[in-house]
């Protein structure tokens, strides 16, 4: 076996995508004896996701070039009668990545800053074991038992770490945006650093069209929420009847993903006794645009730092851990909880009414705050003003 | 019981994510439906994004 089955933790994260690998490098770093559990044998593998992060320079992380593709300097945003507006500010610009190479630096980083790692084991159970938690774990059909003081769940969308601890992180399936996409070799770009969002209850009602360019590819992926049609179908259909089918005629397909982002907000609770939730088991994960890799590092972060200062004081109950709770929604809240708010304005309107809001907000989103937004929808579109009046 | 179509999943865990009985397990590559848990709710085959779940 390996031998880092067989020790006790202070804290054990699961999951090594990159709230877990952010989680067990602040951890580890500030000294609490940590291990990273991850269940693929290949982290990183397999990817679900477009690959698109804002900066992660804040975090001390080079972008470099072993996993950076692409840069990107903004957005085109289409509306369903093919309108564009354009978007180059703060969160619109960054990087396209390799997620494979990406979390697999993420995972050595932490296990420089002394965080033990595991791969090809799932943790399927939690038991309370008087202060301590014993994380139950397969490995090669073999089960293990891991005794630690902490655990932070990071096992993204299936969320079932959380669960097994008492909390409630499962989602309603029509708040999961489910998603398929190809990564695709000879897309015809309309420019090699910017992002197409194609948006249209046809096309993805509940969600949208993305494509993503990467440097010698592009993602060309969707997200929808829907009973009757499948992700799958509406990619294919976008692919070939779609407003850049022209562009997409020669693109062929190196690399197919699918994946469900959780869309709802943030679950309830994101702490118990000797347990912190991160990332998109926590619904720590844009409403709007379904981005989710900061959320999940920054958060990361914070947990992992939380519960390494528990371990010093020598009390992980839930009232110390509660700082977690405290500092995130301090952070990210306000933005989590507006993104949500816009989401669903957004999924009220026709198509009429989405080319309607393109129309009144002009060529350009750069500079626009949410005031200037609603004046410009006062002065051009006043027929749309009953959708984004609870906003002021 | 909801049935799986191996040949179409994707692995993604989209299923797991959404099931409250805890009755899905993604292991690597193979997702496993355990039949006492399942309440046969559907929600795993409304959110799958490759049509791999079939419910009764
Ligand atoms: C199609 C798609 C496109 C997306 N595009 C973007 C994008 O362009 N930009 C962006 O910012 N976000 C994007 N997202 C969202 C982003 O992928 C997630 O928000 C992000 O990966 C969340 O990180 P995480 O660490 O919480 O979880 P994950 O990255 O999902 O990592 C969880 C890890 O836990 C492991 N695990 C799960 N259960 C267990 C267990 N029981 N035992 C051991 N290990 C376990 C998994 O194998 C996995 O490696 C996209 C999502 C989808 C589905
Ligand atoms: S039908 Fe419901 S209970 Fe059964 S596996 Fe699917 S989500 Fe879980
Ligand atoms: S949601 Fe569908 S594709 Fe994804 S793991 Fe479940 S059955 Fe497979």
């Amino acid at each position: 076996m390996m031998r880092e089955l067989n020790d006790i933790y202070d804290v054990v994260v699961v999951g090594a995508g990159p709230g877990g690998c952010m989680a067990s490098y602040a951890s580890a770093k500030n000294g609490a004896k940590t291990l990273l559990i991850e269940k693929s044998q290949e982290i990183g593998e397999p990817v679900r996701c477009a690959e698109a992060i804002p900066s992660i320079e804040e975090f001390g992380i080079e972008p470099k070039p072993e996993f950076v593709r692409n840069i990107i300097k903004g957005g085109i945003l289409f509306s369903p009668s093919g309108k564009k507006v354009i978007v180059t500010q703060d969160k619109a610009q960054g990087y396209v990545v390799e997620r494979k190479i990406f979390d697999k630096y993420l995972a050595i980083r932490a296990a420089k800053a002394g965080s033990k790692v595991v791969v090809k084991t799932t943790a399927i159970g939690l038991e309370k074991d008087g202060d301590y938690w014993n994380v139950i774990v397969e490995f090669l059909g073999e089960e293990y038992c891991i005794k630690t003081k902490i655990v932070i769940a990071a096992d993204g969308v299936e969320s079932n770490i959380a669960e097994y601890a008492g909390l409630k992180a499962k989602k309603k399936p029509l708040e999961v945006c489910s998603c398929a996409e190809y990564e695709m070799a000879n897309v015809r770009l309309l420019d090699k650093n910017m992002m197409e969002f194609y948006f249209g209850n046809e096309i993805s009602p509940g969600g949208y069209v993305w494509i993503f360019p990467k440097g010698d590819t592009a993602n060309v992926g969707l997200g929808v929420r829907d009973r009757k049609k499948k992700a799958i179908d509406y990619l294919e259909d976008f692919i070939e009847n779609g407003m850049a089918k022209d562009r997409l005629k020669e693109a062929t397909p190196i690399e197919f993903k699918v994946g469900g982002a959780p869309v709802s907000g943030p679950i309830e609770k994101t702490y118990t006794d000797g347990v912190l939730v991160v990332g998109d088991a926590a619904g720590q994960i844009s409403p709007l645009t379904g981005g989710g890799i900061y959320l999940a590092m920054d958060c990361g972060l914070i947990a992992g730092e939380v519960a390494s200062k528990a371990i010093k004081m020598n009390d992980w109950s839930e009232k110390i851990l509660k700082e977690y709770e405290d500092r995130w929604k301090e952070k990210h809240y306000e933005y989590l909880m507006n993104h949500l708010k816009y989401r669903k304005i957004l999924e009220k309107m026709s198509d009429d009414e989405l080319d309607a809001l393109a129309e009144a907000l002009g060529e350009s989103l750069d500079g626009v705050d949410l005031k200037k937004f609603v004046k410009r929808i006062i002065t051009k579109k006043p027929s749309l003003l009953k959708y984004f009046k609870d906003l002021l | 019981m909801v049935k799986i179509n191996y040949k179409k999943c994707g692995y993604c865990g989209a299923c797991v994510g959404v099931c409250e009985q805890l009755a899905i397990n993604l292991i690597e590559h193979i997702i496993e439906i355990d039949t006492e848990k399942c309440n046969n709710c559907n929600m795993c085959v409304i959110v799958c994004p490759l049509n791999a779940l079939e419910g009764e």
